[in-house]
């Protein structure tokens, strides 16, 4: 072997060994099984997950959600002096806002001119100039999402997942990637929750039994001007008196069934009941007495007076501003309840921090034999009475599920409360078998179409085929290796890139031997049929390849998700195909013609 | 072995035909879109569930179960909804709009209620019986239309610019055409299938662009090739000649793609089957279009030049 052709081993060697090595880890982790992965250390296997090539969510299953913060809710919750002008123009923003896709702060500034708010106004606080509000308000959001994102890292920590991966996305969203978990309904509801929990007093019977009255007279003479209303436009006399317009002075008490001390509601009349709730003057009396409704975090059956069982909600009437939040919990722990009869029932043991001891300990003292709930999410999970001051800020939640739900309870009351609440906008969830499943069925399809194109190569160029074929499996071993280097993940798409990366590689190879086999049919020798053939097609595949290399790299740039995914396979695959098909290829065909003067080539 | 040695087939001769055929094809494909691209809720908005039931079921099963879903006092009739078998009669697939009145969590509702309501069909674990949830908001939906659009528009672009430079503006106008008929045809034939447009298949539409891209710019640079030795005299001829020294390798490509298609099409699995569709129906009109559009109307724009 001449000096020319040793370098270009070595070189071919080094990148050989190169895919190899950063392919290695990947091939290790697919062989070991379950047992041999408990063997190891924690720092093989985390030294073997950092440097595999991952599988996406279409292949392995998981979940993947799209969370966007609740900016009108952010900018409502900042501002001061709230008055009817501001509330509609929050409204008008929600709107707005949810429906379309438009920068948030560019909405406000233009809806604020709309509607000729003085911004000031609400945010003093905040600047003086519109702009500078702005600028603020934009520092906020920034601010919260940032937040956000540290509390969610922070749950998902918690409840043990490996390599998730969060994102913030423009300026109000968060991606969230979590890949093999299984159970999708838990994980979501723990990523979604915003974990505000809200010590509040329970309104007396008495209160609560005025305001009942009150709203059933409110409600009835809301029906009254509804059914007059209705009645005008009625142009068939039959309506006048059809039975649908009969309604009881009692709408809204009769809804409510009375168990022992508390009062509770049929599942069915949910809705019902928000409808009554949500009319605008009922809304007025609520807040004019600062109390709101509330119902349990879920539902028990009830037998009622005709023996039938009922799903009902007990509903709890609260004093609307929270006595104590979340804020002062410096630590939340599952336990077993030990006595009573809850004992053996999962609950949350909370822990506060030395102010909120001291303030748990003045509320309990001023409010003792009244009620107080303990509601996380504007759910009410208890409501025990308060026998005695409570010293030392501790106190629990009972009346849960599960173990799980008291184990997610605790990671979201550590983690701490989400600042802004948080829609789920966009959520894939594929379960473990559907991946498993395509998994499976894609990679021994491509398997098998890849042993039937090598096949066919070897079939038509013989010798020269076996050089074609070899070039490829490489191909694919640097290819993957690259992948690995990447930490990248790798999905049906990207699947989709691989294929069209052996295509192309294939093509590659084929533009060269058809050349080859051109200049041989003129009457070149083979060793200057060789030179010219490759000569002559480097100039196409280079084209070729830097064509569609450019589409690739926009791909990347512009692309979303998949569209990315694809794009960074065939990019690489175009490179590592350029090297095997013209540096490869062409030293194999030279290292066999090199010897003896060859006078036939097996093309 | 070697077949389609020295052809000499004139291939330019039928260029009007082709002409003819592909405006025809464009144009029905165009209005095949218009009237009915089935764009999947990637870019429309809305929620998709499969379901994996531990035995067969009906699809009318299904649809009695989701007559009426009661969830908090409101009643929910998704029995008009799409709901169909995907792969086997054990797997079932729920479509549905997004709906304002949805409360929260409402796809995991839908998935409790099934679970319970035909708890003799289902798997114990209940994770084992989500395949998939899916849910796109109409937001996120068109934002992703938008950037797919636009990457796709600036990809052409760019091209254009790379094939002007390195050969000459008729040619890359020949090859930007060519892609775009691939591009629209395929879209045309999809729309006909019914199979739906999502986030994947446009994967599998980008895997066209790259293959018939690759395959035009091949023609074109035997093209420009032989163009230096004859110059632009007997155009026709010249184009003639190159279509038929590269036929052979065109030919063997072509073949060995369609191979690892046609296997993905038979055991690639329900999920990978309208992307290796998509695939076979553009490697095909590719090759077409390399000979036909982008080499077609070269000869033509020489000719008009002249």
């Amino acid at each position: 072997m001449n000096n020319k052709l040793r370098t270009r081993l070595l070189l071919i060697l080094f990148i050989f060994g190169l895919g190899i090595y950063s392919l290695w880890p990947t091939i290790k982790y697919q062989l070991l099984s379950d047992t041999e992965k408990n063997n190891l250390s924690k720092n093989e296997v985390e030294y073997l997950e950092k440097n595999t090539i991952k599988q996406g969510l279409d292949l392995k299953g998981g979940i993947y959600i799209v969370l966007e913060v609740d900016l009108p809710q952010l900018v409502n919750n900042l501002a001061n002096n709230k008055d009817k002008k501001f509330d509609i123009f929050i409204n008008d923003l929600k709107d707005g806002y949810t429906n379309n896709s438009v920068d948030f702060f560019e909405l406000f500034d233009s809806k604020a001119t709309d509607q000729d708010l003085k911004l000031p106004r609400y945010f003093i606080t905040y600047g003086k100039t519109k702009n500078q509000i702005i600028e603020q308000l934009k520092f906020q959001a920034d601010d919260s999402i940032n937040r956000i994102i540290e509390i969610i890292q922070n749950r998902v920590d918690q409840f043990g997942v490996s390599e998730p991966t969060i994102q913030k996305q423009g300026n109000d969203r968060v991606i969230i990637e979590l890949a093999g978990i299984q159970d999708s309904e838990r994980a979501r509801g723990l990523l979604q929750s915003t974990a505000l929990l809200e010590l509040m007093i329970v309104k007396d019977v008495e209160s609560t039994n005025t305001i009942i009255r009150q709203i059933d007279n409110l409600s009835y003479s809301n029906n009254q001007i509804g059914i007059r209303s209705q009645n005008e436009d009625a142009t068939n006399a039959g309506d006048l008196f059809s039975s649908d317009n009969e309604v009881s002075d009692l709408q809204f008490s009769s809804l409510l069934i009375g168990i022992g001390s508390d009062l509770a509601i049929d599942k069915e009349n949910l809705e019902q009941f928000n409808n009554i709730l949500s009319q605008e003057n009922i809304k007025q009396l609520l807040e004019a007495t600062g109390s709101n409704f509330l119902f349990s975090n879920s539902s028990r059956t009830f037998l009622n007076d005709f023996g039938e069982e009922e799903e009902v909600y007990i509903v709890y009437h609260l004093v609307n501003n929270a006595e104590l939040t979340g804020g002062v919990i410096e630590n939340a722990q599952v336990r077993l309840s030990q006595s009573g009869v809850t004992a053996g029932q999962p609950l949350v043991q909370m822990e506060m921090n030395s102010a909120g001891s001291r303030e748990w300990a003045r509320i309990t003292g001023a409010n003792i034999k009244k009620r107080i709930a303990i509601v996380l999410d504007k759910k009410v999970h208890m409501a025990p009475v308060i026998n005695s001051q409570i010293f030392g800020g501790s106190t629990v939640i009972e009346g849960l599920d599960s173990i799980e739900e008291a184990e997610d309870i605790a990671i979201v009351l550590r983690a701490g409360a989400l600042p802004v609440p948080v829609t789920i906008i966009d959520q894939k969830i594929v379960g473990p078998s559907l991946g498993a499943d395509s998994v499976q069925q894609g990679t021994s399809s491509i398997l098998i179409g890849l042993v039937l194109v090598v096949l066919f190569i070897i079939f038509y160029y013989r010798m020269s085929g076996f050089i074609a074929s070899f070039s490829l499996i490489w191909t694919l071993i640097l290819l993957l290796g690259i992948l690995a280097l990447l930490q990248a993940t790798l999905t049906l798409p990207g699947i989709a890139g691989l294929i069209l990366t052996v295509g192309m590689s294939i093509d590659a190879n084929v533009i060269i031997f058809e050349r080859i086999r051109e200049e041989l049919r003129k009457g070149k020798t083979v060793r200057s049929a060789i030179d010219s053939g490759y000569q002559r097609a480097i100039t196409t595949i280079v084209d070729a390849n830097l064509t569609t290399g450019i589409a690739a790299g926009v791909l990347y740039q512009y692309g979303t998700g998949p569209i990315k995914g694809f794009a960074t396979v065939l990019f690489w695959g175009i490179v590592v195909s350029m090297f095997t098909a013209i540096i490869v290829t062409r030293f194999l065909f030279d290292f066999t013609t090199s010897r003896r003067n060859v006078e036939k080539l097996s093309i | 072995m070697e077949i389609l040695k020295n052809t000499k087939i004139n291939f330019m001769a039928a260029r009007n035909v082709g002409f003819i055929v592909s405006s025809i094809c464009f144009v029905l494909s165009l209005f095949m879109l218009l009237s009915g691209l089935n764009l999947g809720i990637d870019f429309r908005g809305g929620t998709m569930i499969g379901l994996n039931f531990s035995e067969d079921v009906e699809i009318q099963e299904v649809r009695t179960a989701m007559q009426s879903i009661s969830i908090e006092g409101q009643e929910f009739d998704l029995s008009a909804e799409e709901i169909k078998h995907f792969g086997n009669s054990t797997n079932v697939m729920i479509k549905f709009k997004v709906r304002d009145d949805a409360p929260e969590n409402f796809e995991q509702e839908i998935v409790n209620h099934l679970y319970q309501k035909m708890n003799e069909k289902v798997p114990e674990d209940k994770n084992n019986f989500i395949l998939s949830i899916d849910t796109v908001s109409p937001k996120v939906g068109s934002e992703l239309s938008g950037k797919a659009l636009w990457s796709i528009i600036s990809a052409l672009g760019l091209i254009l610019f790379y094939i002007s430079i390195r050969f000459e503006f008729k040619f890359a106008i020949g090859a930007i055409l060519a892609l775009v008929h691939d591009i629209i045809i395929t879209l045309g034939i999809f729309s006909l299938t019914g199979y739906e447009i999502t986030l994947g298949t446009v994967a599998a539409f980008l895997t066209i662009v790259g293959y018939s891209l690759n395959d035009t710019i091949v023609i074109l640079d035997r093209i420009r090739e032989n163009m230096k030795s004859s110059g632009t005299v007997l155009f026709e001829a010249t184009i003639n000649k190159s279509i038929n020294q590269s036929l052979s390798r065109t030919l063997i490509t072509s073949l060995t793609t369609l191979l690892v298609i046609v296997v993905l099409i038979y055991a690639g699995g329900e999920i990978i089957r309208p992307f290796a569709f998509t695939m076979l129906v553009g490697v095909i009109i590719g090759t077409y279009s390399s000979i036909y559009i982008a080499s077609g109307l070269l000869v033509s724009l020489y000719k008009s030049s002249n």
